[in-house]
């Protein structure tokens, strides 16, 4: 023990608790050899596809086709606005809640390296050839058939390719989105790095009172920024998140006043609550969605002016509503969590019902629950996959879209193109989750 | 003593208050002077907690007369205000609000309710949290503290409205004995600096010491009232003296 190194002393420490926790006994060190053997397949067997068996070329010339599908190419400013003020709140926040940096910029460079690889840009091309055939029909009569054959031509190799696409400085195949994801993510860690420093921000209530109008308003300012852009051109992700977005807030504060609106002392506001909820919550979102699409005109002016918003707003509306019955059970069983003697203290103190509610009573109800309602929003996040039956063109739809387009050269790559559209679901559903760790972990700190 | 020249505070003048078929009021009259200390002591399920969540209409009184500084409480949600406003409670569990600092805890009320800046509420928490012997957790949570301590801030917290009554609703029940004391003392001061206080207790000592009058309640009725020299001494009703038996013979 004379001259170890840091590194050497907790390579010895890990063996020792590997010794003493994964082979005390024989059962144990066969149960863990076997574990290992099993995960070792799994590996192998996971990067054996991801990078020698998988035809990732289609997803490679269509990644633009999966975040914004359609969407009018100079228009693309005005998401990327939002994606920077999101990532700049973002990092601030997270920054001065003292929030860890390392493992997210490595979770997020091996992505980044991961769709450098999956980009593959400049080998993937379409060749397209003019064909001309003679076909022979039944009755022996010969008609000449002529189209366009499309093959997708590449190395499917992936080193060269990434290799390529670095050396190109990240230019191909969408040099200025790269360029701009790479600005994204700078804005992103070079922001939390330094709000990290501002110690002295933290309990500044002005700053801190900026930083949550700035979240309030974050979503509006998504959806102002999309006047001019008909509804009609978004597609794939871009549209998941604004449903997403819309849907999650308004269901959000729509919910909480069902809740609060259960626990009234009017008979009739209780009444209408629970009936609204348990009559929303009793069909799938499914119907609900089916319903808002073929609402008719004849159900009188309201009908009429449903039926007269654009598709992609019934569908938010929808998702509202639908939203807000869950989530209002959610509030209540956090409602009822807070004891009676919290009523009393801020009722003694004198504050009024409305100041009891906002500065007492909801935010410990809703710290409470945090766990059941980021399961909420993830569930609302991944019901986006439904707008695919109504036909409006989300992720799913757009990727069975790029399959059907392009069949001839899509052969063996379905497998693949879905892969991707999970992926585009579990990032944000991954990133939700861990919002949700973070503010539990945070808000914990007062509760006995 | 000259205590009958003062003011008179509180009046209930045949208070009922009713929980369902259970009467925990049974026409309870009784008047607080300004500046007098009077302790309330008596059986569980007596109403001498109901007593006091009737004066600042925690429970709302179903009959007779409750005459606060010379107004009368009514379901006007003006009253209800005032009188949230102009006295201040201590719970038996505490309640302080667990999720904001000790500090905030003290100055939520007067920033929201009497629209005091921020520094000055600060300032005034702090003063407050001196004068009941912990300036230094002003920055820790609620659950940070001892029971003692957590009851002397939510003196603090009740002081810092500047009420006109103190009420004090088994205050050391829920301490661990060592506790007890830190806490009474508090009470103690606060009598001396001559707060109008009404306390629901088990503490004999504090009775006997602090208390001006004291108060016997039973089966939701006030069957006794008297200085607390006299209350002590000489007991006039059975029920008091068999009370007074039980618990100072254990």
């Amino acid at each position: 023990m004379t001259s170890m190194t840091v590194q050497q002393a907790a390579l010895s420490h890990r063996l020792a608790w590997a010794r003493a926790n994964l082979f005390n006994t024989r059962a144990n060190a066969a149960l863990s050899i076997v574990a290992l053997l099993v995960s070792a397949l799994v590996v192998y067997l996971l990067l054996r596809f991801v990078l020698f068996q998988a035809n990732w070329g289609l997803v490679a010339i269509n990644w633009r086709l999966f975040f914004i599908g359609s969407y009018p190419a100079d228009e693309t400013f005005r998401i990327w606005i939002t994606v920077f003020v999101a990532a700049g709140l973002v990092a601030v926040t997270y920054g001065l809640w003292g929030g860890r940096l390392r493992p997210y910029m490595v979770a997020l460079g091996v992505v980044a390296v991961l769709m450098l690889t999956l980009g593959l840009g400049a080998e993937w091309r379409i060749e397209e050839q003019r064909f001309t055939e003679e076909v022979r029909s039944e009755s022996g009569e010969t008609t000449t058939v002529s189209g366009t054959e499309r093959t997708l031509v590449g190395d499917r190799g992936w080193a060269p390719s990434w290799l390529y696409a670095v050396s190109l400085g990240l230019a191909v195949p969408f040099g200025t989105t790269w360029v701009l994801l790479a600005a994204a993510f700078a804005v992103l860690m070079v922001g939390a790095w330094a709000s990290r420093r501002l110690t002295r921000w933290r309990r500044n209530p002005i700053v801190l009172q900026a930083l949550g109008a700035a979240w309030v308003l974050i979503i509006p300012l998504a959806v102002v920024l999309q006047i001019g852009v008909s509804s009609t051109h978004w597609e794939s992700a871009f549209l998941d998140l604004m449903v997403f977005a819309v849907g999650g807030v308004f269901s959000f504060l729509v919910g909480l006043l069902l809740a609060l609106g259960r626990t009234s002392p009017y008979r009739a506001v209780r009444i209408s609550c629970v009936t609204y909820i348990e009559i929303v919550r009793a069909a799938p979102l499914l119907v609900w969605l089916l319903l808002a699409t073929f609402v008719k005109d004849e159900f009188g002016p309201i009908g009429s002016a449903f039926s007269s918003i654009d598709i992609v707003f019934r569908v938010m509306i929808v998702f509202s509503f639908f939203g807000a019955a869950y989530i209002a059970e959610v509030v209540r069983g956090g409602l009822q969590s807070i004891p009676r003697g919290q009523h009393e203290a801020a009722e003694a103190i004198g504050l009024s019902a409305a100041q009891k509610y906002a500065f007492i009573i909801l935010p410990q109800a809703i710290s409470a629950v945090i766990p059941a309602l980021i399961g909420r929003f993830i569930a609302l996040w991944k019901d986006t996959a439904l707008l695919a039956a109504i036909s409006v063109v989300n992720t799913l739809e757009k990727a069975k879209k790029v399959l059907g387009g392009q069949t001839d050269i899509a052969e063996g790559a379905f497998f693949e193109i879905y892969v991707v559209v999970g992926l585009i679901y579990w990032v944000v559903s991954y990133l939700l989750s861990r919002m949700g760790g973070e503010a539990e972990k945070r808000l914990r700190v007062g509760v006995r | 003593m000259a205590k009958e020249n003062r003011r008179e505070l509180v009046r209930l003048e045949g208070v009922v208050k009713r929980f369902g078929d259970f009467t925990a009021l049974n026409s309870v009259d009784i008047s607080v002077q300004e500046g007098e200390v009077v302790v309330i002591i008596g059986p569980s399920g007596s109403g001498k907690s109901t007593l006091l969540r009737t004066i600042n209409q925690l429970e709302q009184h179903d009959e007779g007369r409750i005459v606060f500084d010379g107004m009368e409480l009514t379901d006007d949600s003006r009253t209800l205000a005032k009188i949230r406003m102009e006295t201040g409670m201590v719970f038996q569990q505490f309640n302080l609000f667990p999720h904001v600092t000790v500090l905030r805890n003290i100055t939520l009320a007067p920033q929201k309710v009497r629209h005091m800046p921020q520094h000055e509420a600060e300032e005034l928490a702090l003063q407050l949290l001196t004068r009941v012997g912990i300036p230094e957790q002003a920055d820790k949570f609620p659950g940070q503290l001892s029971g003692g301590q957590q009851q002397r801030v939510a003196i603090a917290r009740a002081l810092a409205m500047n009420p006109k009554l103190m009420m004090f609703d088994e205050p050391t029940s829920a301490l661990d004995p060592e506790m007890i004391n830190e806490v009474l003392r508090a009470m103690g001061e606060l009598a001396a600096s001559g707060m109008t206080m009404l306390c629901v207790t088990h503490e004999m000592g504090f009775a006997r010491n602090v208390a001006d009058r004291v108060v016997f309640m039973d089966e939701g009725e006030i069957v006794e009232i008297g200085t607390s020299d006299d209350f002590f001494q000489n007991p006039r009703e059975a029920r008091t003296k068999l009370f007074l038996d039980q618990i100072l013979t254990h």
